[in-house]
């Protein structure tokens, strides 16, 4: 029997087989960079004029209606459309393990864009589904413990829960996925028997080592794009937000849709390694 | 048996000097993290051909092929070396926090206990995860090998823990002999040279500093991979000396 690990050097070369499609996925990561780097770029705008009139005015508190109502507008505005388009870009995810499940070697294309919206809406709420108990743990430990010593033993339970959440999340979207139906995400006794017929130690093991792998290659990745930002501040002065930009485009379009596409083909793998 | 392996290993070493200077330049640029990686890939490929061969048989240096599969073959090296080092790390620590609690006597005497006691279980550990090694290439390459722990001692006893031990500090010493002696050998030349410019009148720095440029690549480009191969080579053979 081939070594797991085998998935993971079969997920790396995966997303070479069709380059042009890598591309296409990485301008809805392009697109949603640049409007998180919009959203931030606002609200920064919008606290200076708050923090400005503030200080004019010598007030504590002020109403909606004095802040600046076009920016707040606008700001809200790149959030939605940013929310639809990583909604897309889940979609597309969604997509990949299909294909990693069914064995298929090539990318899935972007014909269906109304499937894939639909798809992406199914991903985002099993993810947010299962992302549910940490954050209650974590909102009980902001509520109840704000003068008490106890916090940080609940932020590690809950991060701690985060990462077991993570784990079903995994094999619960894989499961949805194969059997293209929503309901199948929150069964937890076929997940279960899904992780147990692979073997824990070897689920967790495969995961972890995916992980390591993914974040090696952002490490990699991150060494040499400061190395860019330096050799560009040296050439252009003073013009930061350029710069920032022009690297967030060239990480975007090539790092992280080839790292997503990366991590959901191995995670399709694994499912496909523990129904067999 | 022991001469025998580091022979086959001297000579498997030198035959192919374009991948000596390949893996240099792959040296070269690790700072950039991945090639890193690539590097212990590669000592991981020898070791897996070594271990699937004979001494003194024919086996072929390993390809620069599927650089990705190479990649991932040197996290798996790199994962099992960390995991592996924590040993002694977290026993060296617990006696450290031992002896920062009492004072005076007892713990001077405290850290020395501990500090004899990391180190054989730095050199037990190094073993297992040198033998570990080659036990993960031997079964295909499977991650949870590498930490089947009785296996592995099971391979140790079958090889004999002093002839592993010999092993290991007989590389040691060939390392260090061949790298200083080559860099003796250079250092000798160019300080030759250098005293010659010197009595003849002219500045001799320049050589000096030529001769220092020159000891740096050739240890890199030349001598650095060829010890990296040869002890990934030995080590491998020594795992077959199991019956």
């Amino acid at each position: 029997m081939p070594s797991i690990t085998d998935c993971v050097v079969e997920g790396l070369k995966y997303p070479f087989n069709d380059i042009k499609k890598l591309l296409v996925f990485g301008i809805l990561f392009v697109i949603f960079d640049l409007l998180s780097l919009a959203f931030s770029l606002k609200t920064l705008d919008i606290t200076r004029i708050v923090m400005g009139t503030l200080d004019k005015t010598n007030a504590t508190t002020m109403g909606f209606s004095q802040m600046p109502s076009g920016d707040v507008y606008l700001a809200i505005a790149i959030l939605i459309v940013g929310f639809v388009i990583s909604l897309f870009i889940m979609g597309y995810q969604y997509n990949v393990i299909s294909f990693s499940i069914n064995r298929k070697d090539d990318l899935p294309g972007f014909e269906d864009i109304v499937g894939m919206f639909i798809k992406g809406v199914k991903y985002f709420l099993v993810s947010f589904v299962y992302s549910i108990p940490p954050m209650i743990v974590a909102f009980l430990a902001i509520i109840l413990t704000t003068n008490s010593s106890a916090w940080p033993v609940i932020i590690i339970i809950s991060v701690l829960l985060m990462i077991i959440c993570y784990f079903f999340l995994i094999m619960a979207l894989n499961n949805m996925v194969a059997h293209d139906s929503l309901k199948k995400a929150f069964d937890f006794r076929e997940i279960i028997d899904n992780i147990s017929n692979l073997g824990w130690g070897k689920y967790v093991g495969t995961v972890i080592f995916t992980a390591i792998v993914f974040m090696i290659i952002n490490m990699a990745i991150g060494i040499i794009m400061s190395f860019l930002a330096v050799i560009f501040a040296a050439t252009i002065n003073n013009q930061a937000i350029v710069i920032s930009t022009v690297l967030s485009i060239i990480q975007a379009l090539f790092v992280t849709s080839y790292c997503s596409v990366f991590f959901n083909r191995v995670s399709g793998s694994i499912y496909r390694e523990s129904i067999k | 048996m022991i001469l025998d392996i580091y022979k086959d290993s001297l000579e498997y070493s030198a035959k192919d000097w374009k991948t000596l200077v390949i893996l240099g330049v792959i040296c070269l640029f690790s700072f950039l993290l991945l090639p890193a990686f690539l590097i212990t890939g590669y000592n991981y490929r020898v070791i897996n051909n070594a271990v699937h061969g004979v001494i003194n048989g024919r086996d072929p240096l390993p390809d620069f092929n599927d650089v990705i599969s190479m990649f991932i073959d040197g996290v798996k090296v790199v994962i099992v070396q960390i995991l592996y080092l924590l040993v002694p790390i977290i026993i060296f620590l617990i006696f450290a926090l031992i002896a920062m609690q009492v004072n005076g006597f007892a713990s001077s005497a405290i850290m020395l206990i501990g500090a004899i006691i990391t180190f054989v279980a730095f050199v037990v550990v190094e073993l297992m995860i040198q033998i570990g090694l080659c036990h993960m290439a031997y079964n295909d390459g499977a991650l949870s090998k590498a930490f089947a722990i009785s296996e592995i001692k099971e391979a140790i006893d079958e090889i004999g823990w002093f002839k592993c031990i010999a092993t290991l500090l007989g590389l040691i010493i060939i390392t260090l002999v061949i790298f200083s002696v080559v860099s003796m050998i250079i250092g000798i030349i160019f300080s030759a040279f250098g005293f010659s410019t010197a009595v003849l009148g002219i500045d001799p720095t320049g050589i000096f500093v030529l001769g220092v440029t020159v000891n740096f690549l050739i240890s890199m480009f030349i001598v650095g991979p060829y010890l990296c191969i040869f002890n990934s080579r030995s080590i491998g053979l020594l795992y077959t000396m199991q019956v």
